[in-house]
This record gives C-alpha cells, structure tokens and sequence, in this order.
C-alpha cells in the first residue's frame, strides 16, 4: 500500500512574520493584485525580503510565486499594490528598470538567446559592455566574472550547446555582474542532478552572507528546510504564512503548503511483471542538431511495470520518447513491440501496435489550441471506424467518442466545442492523458506527465497511471522529479548522455547513487 | 573588351539597387521583422525622387525627398506591426500594392520623363584606369560607392563587433529573452524597419535618377521582392547578399547584351531570366547545406513573430 | 469552485485582452476596415478637389442600380473569389499561395492552347479546357511547393516571382506566334473557338456558378473529412500534426497544388467566359485581390463569396469612375490600404475597453466594479 496521510492537525494560519523584524526589509511588497483572464493570481500579497537572508517562496504549481516575482522584477504590471525599494517607492514598467533597481531573476525557462555566445549573453543589455565588442574581449571580461563569484562557464559557446546546468550557470553570472542586490531563483533545481543542486545551495547562501536578498520560487519542502532562512507559503494566490524556517519541519510546511488533510491513495496492485512489452537494443538515433542523442541504448519493460527514466533534461529523454513513438528516424538498433520489430514505422503504426504517448509538452505536441475538444479528443481516432467513415467523418459518432472519453477522464468542459486553449492545464493535460490511454493498450509513454499542475491534478494523473499498469500495460515514465519516480515506478533506469547508466529496482534503489548517475558517475566507483 | 566591360559595368548599377533595398531588409529582418512592402516603397521613393527635380533640378534634394518618403512609410507599417502588432505579412502585402497603385496613379503625368540632372559619375583617379573592372567599378555615381563600399562593410562591423549590433541580433533571435536583458525590443525593431524602408526608397532614387534615369509605371520591375530573396540568399549576412546582387546583375546586364548582340533569344525570355535565377538563387544555400541541418532555419528565430511581453 | 471577487484599481479606462473573440466582432472588424479605407480615400479625393460623395453616389448607381452594374460585379466576382478560395485553403494552413495571378495566366494559357490547338465539339471541349485550366495552375506552383514542403524555403517570394515570369511567357505567345493576324487587335490572341455559354439575355456565363459550388464544396470537405480535418490540425499546429503521424509534407504539396489549381480554374473561366482571348492584361490584378479577399474571409469559403463579391462591387466603381478621372491604380492602392487596416483591426478586436473606478480593496462599490471569476484550479 502507498498510503501516505499527513497530520491532521492545521496550524493557524496568518501572514503575521512570527518573529518581529528590527531590521527594515530591503524590499516591501504592499497589497499586490494580479490577474489574467479569468483567474486571479495574486490576492492582495505583502511580502518582506531583507539582506543577507536566503527566503524560500514555497507553493504549488499555480500558487502565483512566480507572478509575484515576475511582478517585482518588472516583468508584469501588477494591478494594484505597493513596491518599496529601501523605503522608496518603486514602480517598474520594464525588466531594464527592475535591473537598474538592482533586482535580477533568474526564470525556470531560461532566458538566453540560443544562437549567441554565454559571453554574448552575459553582456546582453549591460551598460558597462564596451561599445565595440568581440569574442577575446568578451572572453576576457566572462573569466573575470566567473572567477569573482566562483562559477565556471565557457565565453565563447553558444547557449544551445551548453548542458542546462551550464546555462543555469551563465544566467545566474549574467544576474549577479548587473550588481543585483536581490537576486530570484525561480524553480532552479527541476534541471540539476542532486550533487549541482547542493552546488547551487552554496553558492545562494555565500551570496546571502554576502549581504544579499536571495529569493527561491520552489514546491519542494527539503530544498526549503535546506537551504532557506525564511519560508513564505502561497497558496490559490495568497499568503498562507511565513516564518523562519528553523521553526518548520517537513509536516508543517506540507500542512501548509495544501491546506487539507491530504491523502495520497495511489494503490499499488502487488504482482509479478509479465513478459515482455517493449524491447529496445542498441538504439541509435541522433538530436535536432545533428549530434548523437542515443547511443547503443538498451530496455525492457514488462507488462504491469512502470519504468522510470530518472535524469536530468538533456540527456537523450526527450529522443527516447520520440523514437518510441514514430517521430524521429533510428539510425541503429531494433525497438520491438510485442517482439513486433517496428523500429522505422510511423506514429500511426505505434498507435495501431497499442503505444500511447503522452508529451512532454501538452499545447505544443499533444494538443491543438484553437481546435474544439472534441476535434482534440479524436486525435487518434479519426482514421478509423467508428469515427471515421470512407473518407468522411462522422460528427455524431466523433462527438460520442469525445463525450465518453471526457467523461471517463473526468475532464471540466463547459461545452465540447469549446477550444482546447480556453481549459485550464489540470483539464488539458486530463483530456491528453485520457486520450492516450486509451490507445495505450500495451504501452504508455508519459513525458513529464504531471509538469505544471496543481495539486488535485498532479494526484489524478498519477492515478491514472497507476490504474493502467494494475490493469497490465507497460509504462515508460520519463521526468525530472526524481520523487515522482521514486513514488510511482516498480524499476528506475538513470539516463546520461543517451545511455542507461543504471538499472534497479526501487526498493532496492539508492538516492545518493542514483543522483551520482545523473550526473556521470558510475556505478564501478565505490563509496559515496 | 567593351562589351565585357559594358556588361561589368551594367551588372554593378543594376546591383546597386538590389544592395541599398536588401541591406535595408536585412536590418529590419534581423530585429525579426519581414517588411514584404519594400516594392512599393521603392515605387514610392523613385516617383518621390524624380518628382522632385521638376521644382528642385538637383538629385541630392530628390535623394533626400525619396528618404523622407522612405521614413514616412517606415513609420506606418511599424505603427500597424510592431506597435500594433498586426500580421506582417498582410500588411507588408498592402504597403506594397499602396506604393505599386499610389505611384502609378501619380506618376502618371510623369510617364516617360527623364530626370533632368541625374547623378553624375564621380570618377576614382587610378583605380578607374584599371582594365576591365576600373570603368565599371570606380567611375559611377556615389550611390554605387556606397552600396558596394560603404553600406556592407559598415553593417557587417555593426552587427558582429559592436554592442549595439549584438542587442540587434538578440532581438531577431530571442525577444523575450532579450527585454529580459533590458533591451528596448519594440524600439529596436520601429527604429531598424524605418531605415529599412528608407533605404529601400534609397534603391528606388537610385532608379530614376541614375541608373534609367526616367520614370514609367512599374519602373522598379519588382526589384523591391528579389531584394527580399536576396537576403535569405544571404543568409542575413551582408557579404553574401553583395555577391548576390551581383549575380543578379550580371544576369540582367547578360539579357541586355542578347538583346543587343541579337542571339535570337525572345526579348519575352530574356525578361523572365532575373526572376527564374533568384529563385534558383534562394534554393543554392540550402541546397548546400548538409541534410541533417537542412531544416534548421538560418533565420533569425523570431523572425515575422510580433512580440508581446508575457502577461500583457 | 466560483467565486467573485472585487479587483481594486487605481486607474480608469484600460485595454484588456479578450479571452476568446467572438465572431460577430470579427466581422464587424472587417466591414469597418473597409469603410475607414474608402473614408480615407474619401478624404484625399477631396483634398485633390474631387467631390468624393458625388463620385460614391455615382458609382453606387452605375454598379448597383443598374441591372447591367450588378451583372458586372458578378463577373467581376468570379475570379476574384477563386482565387480568393485559392489564398484561403493556404491560409488554412498557414501557406502564403502569392502567385495565384501566375497561376491564372497559367490555367488560361493551358485553357488557350487546348482550344487553339485541338478540336472537337464544344461541351468535350469546354471540359477538356477546364482541366488543362486547373492543371495549368498546379503545375506553375508545383516548384514553389516542392521547395516549401522539402526545403522550407519561403513561398511568398517563391509564388510572387513567377508571376512576372507568367506574365511575360503569355505576352510572349500573345503577341508571338498565337498572336491575332487581324490588323484590329494587336496584343491578344484570336477569339477562342470556344466559349461558356451565356445565361439567357444577360451578360453573365455560366462559369459564374462554378465559384458557389467549389466554396461550398471547399467548406464541405474541410469540416466533414479525414483530409480537412488533417488540413486544420496542421494550420493548428504542425508539431501536433506530426506527433499524430500525419503526412505534414504530403499536405503542403496537396494544399498548394489545390490553391494552384483553383486559381487556375479562374483563369480559364476568365478566359473562356469572359474576355475570349488571351493577353498578358488578362489579370486585373485578381490574384493580388484574391489575397484581400481571404483575409478579410479570415479563410473561411463562405466569407470569401462575400467578400469576393465586396471587392467585386468596389472594383466595378472603380472601373466605372474612371471616366472621372479615377485610374485603376488607385484600386491596387485601396486595396493596400484595405488589407493594413484588416490586419490592424484583427489585432483591435482582441482588446476590448474595459473602466475601473473603485481604488481601494475591499470597497464594495456601485459603477465601475469589475467582477472576475476567478476558478480554484
């Protein structure tokens, strides 16, 4: 059983500091309102950041962390709200005023320019850039930088050939060089190995200690108990509390963090996996640049099992799912379906073979935004019976279809003709996962399944895949939660460089080794 | 040897216009917006210069009210695409069927007039006595010195070893990430599309006031679009689209000489050659590169992409 | 969960972004850019000392008072809304099809050498000329596609630069060796032998009915098929498409030589229907119109038969004003000024006015409140 219950006990809940400052904030936040169309992200929120001091913004996904950053680093316009700097009153309208202001974000998707050099981007926008530039020059003045604040990028490569970890590092220095005072990190380990994330931690809290406001958007609790001085939790877009973290333990932060007695019920059906449903051997398959993304990779995954791919982004997961489902060409290798060899075949032929595939990203690869649910629900479905007649297509058998999927997958729709766009993410990534379910009679594939939901969404998806691999289909699970993975898979395989660099099962599975992995170690070493 | 010299030589001003209109693009593109309006702000430019000498018989004053006409029109379509945000390519569409029909309208009392004191030819001591090239290349009006000389060199630096040029560069690529940095993206891309513009009218001045020099409806024989080919020959660089051009010149000064040395090929023909060749042109690059990258766009990124900040 | 929740604001008048823009708005957009162009228009007419209200009184009468106007702007209308039909099943899918006037200089051409060169009774022949029309068209985009589907290589400028090659290879033959001998006419070829008959005493053929039928069949085919339903999630969104398995460049070739060769059927009902001979001013610039006509049909085909017929009805005032000085150029510019005020507009309508009065939260006032729903998600 994975029952997982929380204290029942909720404690009261207040935006009141629980220790009173002498010290003034270096920044207020006052009464902050934002909304987007149709919801509410920020209700009126006051917030403290002082120097010296590394404070933890803690919430779900669509708790409004992010919004407020956005906000105070001029990203946004906030709808009505205070921001004092130092005592003054500030009112950002552009990034570049923010930065002036000293305060420097650095966003969970970075924001560097792929085609330019990490020296180039360091000195994007920067007044003190020279007026003539070129590569030694830049390459000069980027070594100076990363030896002043102990981080290590190399100038003169261009952002796309850069691990995520490494463009983390030049967004970071490119942050830190405008002089910021007060410096955000939004979600900044969801692409680091466990050994780079203790990295990260050391180097916000020698900038603390250096006199400066360090901010950490996150959802995980360990990384607050571990790093931050001082946590703040939102919650639906509100202050729920905030304190000093010395005072918190993991029970309370979770209570506050969701707000109910959270169950976790994700039943798990003891049974011994059947043959096998996938194989994959020495699978070799190049990236979008030309470079070799897989290499001499080799799987299996049985019936009733899930298989979690831990690792971090950048790895060759992205062109495992690809290749599994059709949509990227295989230079070597065999994949067998079903002992079916289907290693050149179309998407259309995996579909036929019982593969679904649920994508990493939902309103790029899964659905189409401007078409009606129904138009969306029918996806892989328009080329046969029933939906399909001859050529035509049967809009009332199309429409049955979408209803009782929708309905099976509990997906909130006001109307089926509504555009997919106009749902919530929690509804879309539902109606995704429905959807490819239902095809996935022998094997899903499920990319980051439960990224940016919230989270009664997050636990349903979560469900739904459990429920498939009770029912006897083979999951792939691909995420860069490791606690995900370790929550949900039977067996965990650690992807690097386009290799498997570790299989185990997860009860025997090991943290520390498998964060090792991640990052390129290897198995063969001993110790810790 | 005069004929080779001749077609040189026809080659290099039939290229000039090519260049000033294309270099002017190309600015424009790499802040990531397409300007398909050039044609007619060319038209406009080249009635605008030449209308002019009928109250001003000088060229710089043509030159400068072609620029003036260049601008205004600049300022109207990044009005619509980038304070607006309007789709380029309608409304690039509509600048240039606004310019091809408002210069033929008004033009019309000025059909078949030759502009009275075209630009002359500045001759360079020394390097004009070169055989073959000198004539063609060093004793032509200053625009072609500064199509071929000035203009690329100077956008080249610009682009590649200065700061101002790398913010430009960011824009086209990544404007989100780039207003993140601080950069005026929406400012960049108004100010780069209105010297675009004012340089293709540049081109068109350069028409009716040196190269023809006279004015007719549909003088500029859709110069304005292959300006535009020519920069994705270019791969929105500078120095290829210059070699560009000059193919492009050397096909039409080529239809020139068949003409007059009477090969018998159909004058019909002859005329489809500069339109048949840039589009073989725009294919060679991509031709040349290697199939695994043949997908990936040489373009700036955000190319023909309006940019809103997040959240507006 | 739904609550509603007061948002407190300093300011007054605001712009917000719509959620979704409702259709009728879209319409009225359009109309609206129409009239503001033929204002504008209005405007320097009367700075250049014509009586513009006068002259749209006149043209108003001339073209739709009068049987014989409205029979024009039928005629006018045919070409126009296919290639209208043409630009729009591209845009469907987010291809730019510029060279729909080659591709109608090229369908008459094929239309043109089928009747000059073969014989046989008519209604054989007609159907003969219809698909060498449609063929025409097909085969003059099929390298642009080629090079959009496999290369990627921007279609615009690909489509629009064999227009002027078409218009050169049919003055060409035009004025060359299908030339007509009779001193009368120097630039066209002879009179077709054959032609689309008329409809009774009117001036109008039958080939008017041909436009109706392909925009209802058009608009048949994309919602009710497995092709049009594969042509939509492409205009979506090509990743998904692909993600789908479906054949995305097989597509773009499909949708492309079908924009040809509907704009090559409006050159040989041009033709056949209404001017009998073939000359390099065939096109009264119908291609270019075509592309105002689907974007102010915002690609729909039932939106292109009336904004084809709009236009067709603007450029019958224009040909009839000309008698008062107005050139045909200055349509092309109309035009121009139409479409940059569509394009302007489409992004107008998704902002809408929005007044805030109360500045304090909590304030529970009377005018001016704005009520969000906000979803606990």
């Amino acid at each position: 059983m994975m029952d997982s219950t929380l204290s029942t006990d909720t404690p009261a809940e207040g935006t009141q500091p629980s220790e009173p400052s002498s010290i003034p904030a270096l920044v207020e936040m006052r009464g902050i309102w934002k909304h987007f169309p149709g919801v509410i992200a920020n209700h009126g929120i006051d917030l403290d950041l002082r120097n010296g001091e590394v404070h933890a913004l803690l919430g779900e996904n669509g708790a409004g962390k992010s919004t407020l950053m956005n906000i105070l680093s001029g990203m946004y316009q906030p709808d009505a709200g205070v921001i004092r700097i130092n005592g003054e009153v500030v009112n950002f309208r552009s990034p570049a005023q923010a930065i002036a202001a000293r305060i420097g974000m650095v966003h969970q998707h970075f924001r560097l320019v792929e085609m330019l050099t990490a020296a180039e981007n360091i000195h994007l926008g920067w007044e003190e850039t020279p007026l003539l530039v070129n590569p030694k020059i830049l390459a000069k003045r980027t070594k100076e930088l990363c030896n002043r604040y102990g981080l290590h990028v190399e100038p003169n490569a261009k952002i796309w050939q850069l691990s995520t970890g490494e463009q983390q590092r030049v967004e970071i220095l490119r942050v830190l060089s405008r002089g910021a005072l007060v410096l955000i990190l939004d979600e900044p380990t969801s692409v680091l190995t466990p050994g780079e994330a203790e990295e990260l931690f050391g180097v916000a809290r020698a900038l603390a200690a250096s006199g400066r406001s360090v901010v950490i958007i996150t959802h995980k609790l360990d990384e607050v108990l571990a790093v931050s001085d001082r946590v703040t939790v939102l919650r639906g877009g509100r202050i729920v509390a905030s304190r000093l973290t010395k005072e918190c333990n993991r029970h309370l932060l979770a209570n506050l963090l969701i707000g109910q007695e959270f169950v976790s019920r994700l039943h798990r059906v003891e049974r011994q996996p059947g043959k096998p449903v996938l194989e994959v051997h020495a699978l070799n398959a190049l990236s979008d640049r030309g470079l070799l993304a897989l290499q001499d990779l080799d799987l299996t995954i049985r019936e009733g099992e899930i298989l979690g791919i831990a690792g971090v982004a950048g790895n060759g997961q992205s062109e495992l799912a690809q290749v599994l489902n059709g949509l990227r060409p295989v230079i070597k290798g065999t994949i067998l379906v079903d002992s079916v060899d289907l290693v050149h075949s179309s998407p259309t032929s995996f579909v036929k073979a019982g593969v679904g595939h649920i994508p990493e990203n939902r309103t790029s690869m899964g659905l189409v935004g401007e078409l009606s649910v129904t138009d969306n629900a029918i996806l892989r479905e328009y080329k046969r019976a029933p939906v399909a007649r001859g050529l035509r297509i049967d809009s009332r058998e199309a429409s049955r279809f979408a209803s009782a999927l929708v309905e099976r997958s509990s997906v909130s729709v006001p109307n089926m003709k509504t555009q997919v766009r106009h749902l919530s993410g929690g509804n879309q990534q539902r109606l995704l996962a429905g959807r490819e379910t239902h095809v996935a009679s022998r094997l899903l594939i499920a990319v980051h399944p439960t990224q940016g939901l919230d989270v009664g969404a997050t636990e349903e998806v979560r469900r739904v895949l459990m429920e498939h691999r009770n029912n006897g289909s083979a999951i792939l699970l691909i995420s860069e939660d490791l606690d995900e993975i370790l929550l949900i898979s039977d067996r965990i395989a650690v992807m690097y460089n386009g290799r498997i660099a570790g299989e185990f099962d997860t009860v025997d599975s090991d943290r520390e080794l498998i964060g090792l992995l991640m990052g390129g170690g290897s198995i063969s070493k001993e110790g810790a | 040897m005069n004929v080779i010299s001749g077609v040189i030589c026809a080659a290099i001003a039939s290229g000039t216009v090519i260049i000033l209109a294309a270099i002017g693009e190309l600015l424009a593109e790499r802040s990531g917006v397409m300007n398909l309006g050039l044609e007619g702000v060319m038209a406009l430019g080249a009635l605008a210069a030449i209308a002019t000498e009928r109250v001003f018989p000088n060229p710089f004053v043509g030159l400068l009210a072609a620029i003036t006409v260049g601008l205004l029109l600049g300022v109207v379509y990044a009005t619509a695409t980038v304070s607006f945000r309007a789709s380029q390519v309608l409304c690039g569409l509509g600048l240039s069927f606004f310019g091809a029909g408002l210069s033929g309208r008004l033009g019309a009392p000025l059909s078949g007039w030759t502009a009275p004191v075209p630009f002359q030819s500045i001759r360079i001591p020394l390097l004009a006595d070169l055989p073959l090239v000198g004539n063609a290349l060093f004793n032509q009006p200053f625009l072609v010195y500064f199509a071929y000389f000035i203009l690329p060199p100077v956008v080249t630096f610009m682009l590649y070893r200065t700061r101002h040029g790398m913010h430009l560069r960011a824009v086209g690529e990544d404007p989100a990430a780039a207003d993140a940095c601080g950069i005026p993206v929406n400012r960049l891309r108004f100010l780069y599309t209105c010297i675009g513009c004012a340089l293709a009218a540049t081109g068109g001045a350069y028409i009716t006031l040196a190269f023809t020099p006279s004015w007719i409806e549909g003088i500029t024989g859709g110069r304005g679009w292959i300006a535009i080919a020519l920069v994705i020959f270019g791969a929105w660089r500078p120095l290829p689209l210059v070699l560009g051009a000059l193919l492009f010149g050397s096909v039409i000064s080529l239809g020139f000489v068949a003409q007059i040395q009477g090969w018998g090929i159909p004058s019909s023909f002859l005329a489809m050659l500069p339109y048949l060749s840039t589009i073989l042109l725009m294919a060679i690059p991509i031709a040349l590169r290697s199939k695994a990258v043949r997908n990936l766009s040489a373009s700036p990124s955000a190319l023909g992409v309006p940019y809103l900040r997040e959240g507006e | 969960m739904i609550t509603h929740t007061v948002i407190p604001s300093g300011r007054t008048w605001h712009f917000r972004r719509r959620v979704d823009v409702p259709i009728w708005i879209r319409i009225m957009i359009r109309l609206l850019a129409v009239i503001l162009a033929l204002v504008l228009v209005g405007i320097v007419l009367k700075l250049g000392g014509f009586a513009p209200l006068t002259l749209g009184r006149k043209a108003l009468q001339q073209t739709l008072g009068t049987a014989y106007g409205l029979q024009q702007a039928v005629i006018l209308a045919t070409p126009l809304i296919l290639t209208g039909l043409a630009v729009a099943v591209g845009m469907r899918m987010r291809l730019w099809n510029i060279g729909a006037d080659g591709q109608l200089y090229l369908g008459a051409f094929a239309a043109t050498a089928v009747a000059l060169h073969v014989k046989g009774p008519a209604p054989v022949m007609l159907s003969l000329m219809f698909i060498a029309g449609a063929i025409g068209g097909m085969l003059w985009i099929l390298i642009p596609a080629l090079l959009r589907a496999y290369w990627n290589l921007n279609e615009i400028i690909t489509t629009l630069l064999l227009n002027f090659v078409a218009v050169r290879l049919i003055t060409y033959y035009a004025i060359g060796p299908w030339r007509d001998t009779t001193a009368a006419i120097l630039s066209s070829t002879r009179r077709l032998p054959y032609e689309l008959p008329m409809i009774g005493n009117s001036y109008l053929h039958i080939g008017i009915f041909i436009p109706i039928i392909v925009a209802v069949l058009l608009t048949l085919a994309i919602q009710n098929t497995r092709w049009g339903y594969e042509v939509r999630v492409i205009g979506g969104s090509r990743s998904v498409a692909e993600f789908a398995g479906i054949p995305v460049l097989r597509q773009i070739l499909v949708v492309m030589l079908l924009s040809g060769a509907l704009a090559g059927l409006s050159g040989i009902i041009e033709v056949a229907g209404t001017t009998h001979r073939l000359s390099g001013t065939l096109s009264n610039s119908y291609g270019y119109m075509g592309i105002v006509v689907a974007a102010l049909a915002n690609g729909s085909p039932f939106g292109v038969l009336v904004a084809g017929f709009l236009l067709a009805v603007l450029l019958n005032a224009g040909i009839v004003l000309q008698t008062s000085g107005l050139s045909v150029n200055a349509m092309v510019a109309i035009n121009g000024v139409i479409l940059i005020f569509a394009a302007v507009g489409e992004i107008a309508a998704q902002y809408h006015l929005v007044r805030k009065a109360s500045d304090s939260p909590g304030e529970a006032g009377n005018q001016g409140q704005e009520h969000v729903e906000d979803e606990q998600v």
